[in-house]
C-alpha cells in the first residue's frame, strides 16, 4: 500500500467517525437546544434547528419554583451513598480476597444480588421502608442506593485487590503496620485507580436511578429523573422544563466524561473483562 | 505464656478482623436483598390486594393465575422479542464501531468521549429526549424523514402501534451501543498482535483469522457483556415509561412495566409477588444455564 | 531457491528514521543474525522483510523479484515470534497445521507434514494439548514446528529464545543450529544477545541507530572490529578501553598510571602528540611470572566462575576486567603481575572510535 492509499483510508475513517459522533451527539444537542429556546422556537413548525439566543428562562423557572431541589436531592443521595458503598464494599472485598472469607460462596451470593430486576423486589422494599418510616427521606434512599451498589463495588474491588502483590502487604506488616493500617495505607493507595473508577460508576448508577426513586419518594426527596417524568402530562407537556431539568441531570455526566474518560473506559471494560 | 496460645490468639484476632470487615456489607445486603426476597415469596402465597389483607396461607392460587394471564405472557413476549432484536443490533454496531476506532486516529479520545455520552446519562433522560425527538410535529425525526422522502410526513412514533417498538428500539440502541462498543474495543485491542501477524504470515484469510483467533480471544468478554446487557434489557422499564408508558394500550408493556402496574397501580400485591418470583426464577435459571454452557465450552 | 537482497532500505516512523539505507545480500541457505542494542532497527528490518511493516524507501527482492507491496502471505516466508504467538484456542496439532489449512492443503498432506515436523522437534507426545499446558521450551518447539511445515523460502526468527531461561536457551541454540543444517534454508535471526549472535551466525550484521556498523563472520567481527562500538558490543565481559599515550619517541605506549608497555612488533601510529584508545579483551590478560610481566595491577575484586576467574582493577580511573586462569593465584587487595597478548589487541582513534 502506498502513502496515498493510507492517507485516504485515514480520511475515510475520520469521516465515518465524525458521522457516527454526530449521530450519537445529536439527540443531546437537541435536548440542550430545547432548554435554551424561546417558547415560540420550541413550538415552531417546521422546527428551529439552531436556537436564536441563549435563553435561560427554563432554568430560571426551575430554580424559582423550587423544582431544582430535585437535582440537589439527587446529588445528596448519590453522593452519600457512593461514599458509603465504597467504604463498606472496599473492606468487604478486601476480606473476601485476602482471607477468603466465605470462600467462593459469599462472593457469588453477593454478585447474584445484582441480577434481580429492581421491580421484583420493589414492593417488599417499599413495605420495609414504610415500617421503618423512611419512605421519602434521605436516609431511606441513601440506604437503598448503598445496598443496591454494594454488589457492584465488591465485585469490582475484588478484582483490583487481587492484582496487588501480597508481598507488599506482608512487607508492611513486617514493618510494623497493623492489619487495619495496612488496609488504608497500602491496599487503598495501591488500588486507587480502580477505586476511583468504581466510585465514578457507583455515583452514575445512583444518579441515574429512576424506579426506586419513583417508589420510595413522594415530595421531600424527589430526585431529578422523577421530576422530569412529572412534566409529561396527559394534557400538556412542559417542553422547556423537560429540557432544562434533563440538562441539569446530563451536565454532571458531561463533566464526568470530559474529565474522567479514562476511568469510565476502564470501569466499563474491567467490569466485563473481570466479571 | 505458651507459644501455642499466643498463636491461637493471633488466629482468633485474624478471624475477628476478617468477619468484622464483611459484616456491614452482609448486613446491608441481607436487609435490602434477602429480606425483601423472603417477604416476596411469603406474600405470593398470601392474599393481599387493595381491598384485602389476608395473611393466611393461600396455596398456589396466584401461581395458577399466572398461566391464564394473557397480558403477562404478552408482556413477557415483548421483553424477550425486544431483547432478541436489540441485542444483536447493539453487538453488530458496537463491533463495527470498535473496528473503526481500533487503530490510532487523530481526535480519537474526543470521538470516543462523545460516543459514550449516551451510555452514562439517565435512561429517563434518554427516553425523554427521544420522545421529544420523535414528536410528530415539533421533533426533528419526522423532519429529516420528510426531507429524505421529499414530502410531508406525519408519523406518530409514540402512538402508532406499528411505530412504537421501532422508536423504542432506536432509543435503546442509541443509548447502549456505546457500551458494547467500549467493551469490544477493549477486547479487540487485547487480541495478541503477534498472533495476528503470525496468522498473516501463515496466509490465513480474513474469515479464518476472525473465527480461529479474534473470536475465541474476545468470546469471554463478549459473553459477559451480552449477559449484562441481556439482564438489563430484560428489566427494561425507564425508557418505555417515558416514551410510551407501555401504550398504546398494552402494546409496549414489558414484564417490568406490567409488574409495576400490578403492584403500584392495581395494588394486587400478592399476584405481583408471584409475577416477580416467576421472573427471578426464570432469570436465575437462564443465567445458571448460560454459565454452565460456558464452563462446558471451556 | 532464491537469495534475498535489500537495497538501501529506509523506514520512518513519523519523524523517527528507524532504518537508514540498509543494504544487504543474503545468499540462499545462509544463517544470518541481525544483532544490536534495542532500538537499532533490527526488528523493524525483519518485519519489513516479512511484510508486516511497509518500508519507506529502497527495495527488497527475493530471487531477483521485488516483494515490496506483497502481502506477507504471498512472500512464502515463515516466522517465529518472540512471544511464540501460538494460537491459544487451538491444539498443538492445529497450531502447526494452521498455515497448511490456510493454504488449503489436503488432510493427508497436513497429517504427513505435521508428523514430520513433530518428529523432527520431538513434540509428538503432546500434539493434542493446548499451548497453555506446555512449558516454555515446548512452546518454543511448537512455534518452530509451525514455521517449518510450510516449506517456506525464508525463515525469520524474532528473538525466539529471549523468553526462555538460561539453561534452556543454551540447548535450544544448538537445536536451532542443527535445524538450519537439516533444512538448508535461509535463516534470518534477530537478537540483542551477542552470545546468540556469535554462536549461531554464519554471518553477523551488527546494527546501531538504523545503520549497519559492520557485517561479517562472527570471529572476523570479534577479532577485527571496525570500531569501538562493535568491539564493545561483542564479547562478555566487554572489551576494556584504556586511553594511552606514546612513550616519548620509543615504540612503546604509556598507560594512564605511567606504566610503559613496549613489546609491540608494529608500534601503533599516534596522531601528533595525541592519544589512542587501546582495546584489550579480558582474555588478552594472563597472570605472568617474573620477567614476562607487562604490568602490575592492584586487584580489587575477584570473581571465580569455576572455569575462569575474573579479576578487576583500576588504571587511573579506568575500570579494567581481566579474565584469568581459574588456578591463578590472585586475591583482592593484592598486587598481580599480568602479561598482555598485545598482538591481539586493537587500537582505536580517540576521536572517531574507528579502528587504526
Amino acid at each position: 500500500m502506498t502513502r496515498g492509499a493510507k492517507g485516504w483510508r485515514l480520511a475515510a475513517r475520520l469521516a465515518c467517525a465524525l458521522a457516527v459522533a454526530t449521530l450519537f451527539l445529536f439527540p443531546i444537542y437537541w435536548l440542550a437546544a430545547i432548554s435554551i429556546k424561546t417558547p415560540e422556537e420550541i413550538f415552531a413548525y417546521p422546527p428551529v434547528w439552531i436556537p436564536s439566543g441563549f435563553r435561560l428562562d427554563g432554568y430560571v423557572t426551575l430554580f424559582r419554583d423550587g423544582d431544582a431541589w430535585a437535582v440537589w436531592n439527587s446529588l445528596v443521595t448519590a453522593g452519600i451513598s457512593t461514599v458509603l458503598a465504597m467504604v463498606i464494599g472496599f473492606i468487604a472485598a478486601y476480606s473476601i480476597v485476602r482471607y477468603r472469607t466465605g470462600g467462593d460462596h459469599l462472593a457469588i451470593w453477593i454478585i447474584s444480588q445484582r441480577m434481580i430486576p429492581p421491580i421484583c423486589v420493589a414492593f417488599p422494599i417499599f413495605l420495609l421502608f414504610v415500617s421503618l418510616r423512611i419512605v421519602d427521606t434521605y436516609t431511606g434512599l441513601v440506604m437503598l442506593y448503598t445496598a443496591f451498589n454494594l454488589p457492584y463495588v465488591i465485585w469490582m474491588m475484588r478484582g483490583f485487590i487481587q492484582e496487588i502483590p501480597l508481598e507488599l502487604e506482608q512487607s508492611a506488616l513486617v514493618d510494623g503496620l497493623s492489619r487495619w493500617a495496612v488496609l488504608w495505607k497500602v491496599v487503598l493507595p495501591m488500588s486507587r485507580a480502580g477505586f476511583f473508577a468504581t466510585a465514578v460508576f457507583t455515583f452514575i448508577f445512583a444518579w441515574n436511578d429512576f424506579l426506586f426513586a419513583l417508589i420510595l419518594t413522594r415530595s421531600d426527596v424527589i430526585t431529578y429523573p422523577v421530576q422530569v417524568t412529572g412534566y409529561f402530562g396527559s394534557q400538556s407537556t412542559f417542553w422547556s422544563k423537560i429540557g432544562a431539568m434533563s440538562m441539569l441531570g446530563v451536565l454532571p455526566m458531561i463533566f464526568v466524561v470530559g474529565t474522567m474518560q479514562r476511568f469510565i473506559v476502564r470501569g466499563f471494560s474491567m467490569g466485563a473483562v473481570k466479571g | 505464656m505458651s507459644q501455642s496460645s499466643s498463636i491461637g490468639r493471633a488466629l482468633d484476632e485474624q478471624r475477628a478482623f476478617k468477619y468484622l470487615l464483611v459484616a456491614p456489607a452482609v448486613f446491608v445486603i441481607l436487609l435490602i436483598g434477602l429480606y425483601p426476597f423472603v417477604k416476596l415469596i411469603l406474600t405470593s402465597f398470601q392474599n393481599i390486594t387493595m381491598f384485602e389483607d389476608d395473611h393466611s396461607f393461600n396455596g398456589f392460587v396466584h401461581y395458577a393465575r399466572l398461566f391464564g394471564d394473557e397480558r403477562l405472557w404478552e408482556s413477557l413476549l415483548h421483553t424477550v422479542a425486544f431483547t432478541a432484536v436489540a441485542l444483536p443490533i447493539e453487538i453488530l454496531l458496537g463491533y463495527l464501531l470498535a473496528l473503526l476506532f481500533l487503530d490510532p486516529m487523530p481526535l480519537k479520545r474526543l470521538f470516543v468521549a462523545v460516543i459514550l455520552l449516551p451510555t452514562v446519562i439517565s435512561p429517563i433522560v434518554a427516553g425523554s429526549t427521544w420522545r421529544l425527538m420523535f414528536d410528530h410535529r415539533f421533533g426533528p425525526v419526522n423532519q429529516i424523514i420528510a426531507f429524505l422522502a421529499g414530502g410531508e410526513v406525519k408519523l406518530l412514533w409514540t402512538v402508532d402501534p406499528f411505530l412504537v417498538w421501532p422508536a423504542i428500539l432506536v432509543a435503546e440502541v442509541w443509548q447502549w451501543t456505546p457500551f458494547m462498543f467500549l467493551i469490544l474495543l477493549a477486547a479487540l485491542s487485547n487480541v495478541d498482535r503477534e498472533q495476528l501477524e503470525a496468522a498473516q504470515i501463515d496466509g490465513a484469510s480474513w474469515l479464518m483469522t476472525f473465527r480461529k483467533i479474534v473470536l475465541p480471544a474476545i468470546a469471554p468478554v463478549l459473553f459477559v457483556a451480552v449477559l449484562i446487557r441481556a439482564l438489563d434489557l430484560f428489566r427494561l422499564f425507564d425508557v418505555i415509561w417515558t416514551m410510551t408508558g407501555g401504550g398504546p394500550g398494552t402494546r409496549t408493556e414489558t414484564i417490568s412495566v406490567y409488574a409495576y402496574q400490578m403492584a403500584f397501580r392495581e395494588f394486587d400485591i400478592s399476584y405481583s409477588s408471584a409475577i416477580a418470583f416467576l421472573v427471578i426464577f426464570a432469570l436465575t435459571a437462564l443465567v445458571i444455564f448460560a454459565l454452565r454452557r460456558v464452563e462446558i465450552a471451556r | 531457491m532464491p537469495n534475498l537482497q535489500l537495497s538501501s532500505v529506509d523506514k520512518f516512523y513519523g519523524d523517527v528514521h528507524a532504518v537508514k539505507g540498509v543494504s544487504l545480500e543474503v545468499p540462499e541457505g545462509e544463517f544470518i543474525v541481525l544483532v544490536g542494542p534495542s532500538g537499532c532497527g533490527k526488528s523493524t528490518l525483519l518485519r519489513s522483510i516479512a511484510g508486516l511493516e511497509e518500508i519507506s524507501g529502497g527495495d527488497i527482492s527475493l530471487g531477483g523479484r521485488s516483494i515490496v507491496g506483497l502481502a506477507p502471505r504471498d512472500r512464502n516466508i515463515a516466522m517465529v515470534f518472540q512471544s511464540y504467538a501460538l494460537y491459544p484456542y487451538l491444539s498443538v496439532y492445529e497450531n502447526i497445521a494452521f498455515g497448511l489449512r490456510a493454504r488449503k492443503f489436503s488432510e493427508s498432506e497436513i497429517e504427513r507434514q505435521v508428523g514430520w515436523a513433530s518428529e523432527l522437534l520431538a513434540i509428538g507426545d503432546f500434539l493434542q494439548r493446548f499451548p497453555r499446558e506446555l512449558s516454555g521450551g515446548q512452546r518454543q518447539r511448537v512455534a518452530i514446528g509451525r514455521a517449518i511445515v510450510r516449506e517456506a523460502d525464508l525463515f525469520l526468527l524474532d528473538e525466539p529464545l529471549s523468553n526462555l531461561d538460561a539453561k534452556l536457551r543454551d540447548g535450544m541454540r544448538e537445536e536451532i543450529k542443527r535445524l538450519h543444517r537439516q533444512l538448508g534454508k535461509t535463516f534470518i535471526y534477530v537478537t540483542h544477545d551477542q552470545i546468540e549472535a556469535m554462536t549461531l551466525a554464519e554471518r553477523i550484521v551488527l546494527l546501531r541507530d538504523g545503520v549497519v556498523e559492520q557485517e561479517g563472520a562472527p570471529l572476523e567481527l570479534f577479532e577485527r572490529p571496525r570500531n569501538r562500538f562493535v568491539a564493545g558490543f561483542l564479547g562478555s565481559p566487554s572489551m576494556n578501553f584504556i586511553e594511552v599515550e606514546q612513550d616519548g619517541d620509543g615504540p612503546g605506549i604509556r598507560l594512564p598510571d605511567g606504566q610503559i608497555i613496549d613489546k609491540f612488533e608494529f608500534a601503533p601510529e599516534f596522531p601528533d602528540g595525541g592519544k589512542l584508545v587501546w582495546g584489550v579483551r579480558p582474555e588478552h590478560f594472563s597472570v605472568a611470572s617474573g620477567s614476562s610481566a607487562d604490568m602490575e595491577a592492584l586487584i580489587e575484586v575477584v570473581q571465580p566462575t569455576g572455569s575462569r576467574t575474573f579479576g578487576s582493577f583500576t588504571l587511573s580511573g579506568t575500570h579494567v576486567v581481566a579474565e584469568l586462569d581459574a588456578r591463578a593465584q590472585i586475591a583482592a587487595d593484592q598486587k598481580a603481575s599480568l602479561s598482555i597478548d598485545v598482538e591481539r589487541t586493537t587500537f582505536f582513534s580517540a576521536e572517531t572510535g574507528e579502528a587504526c
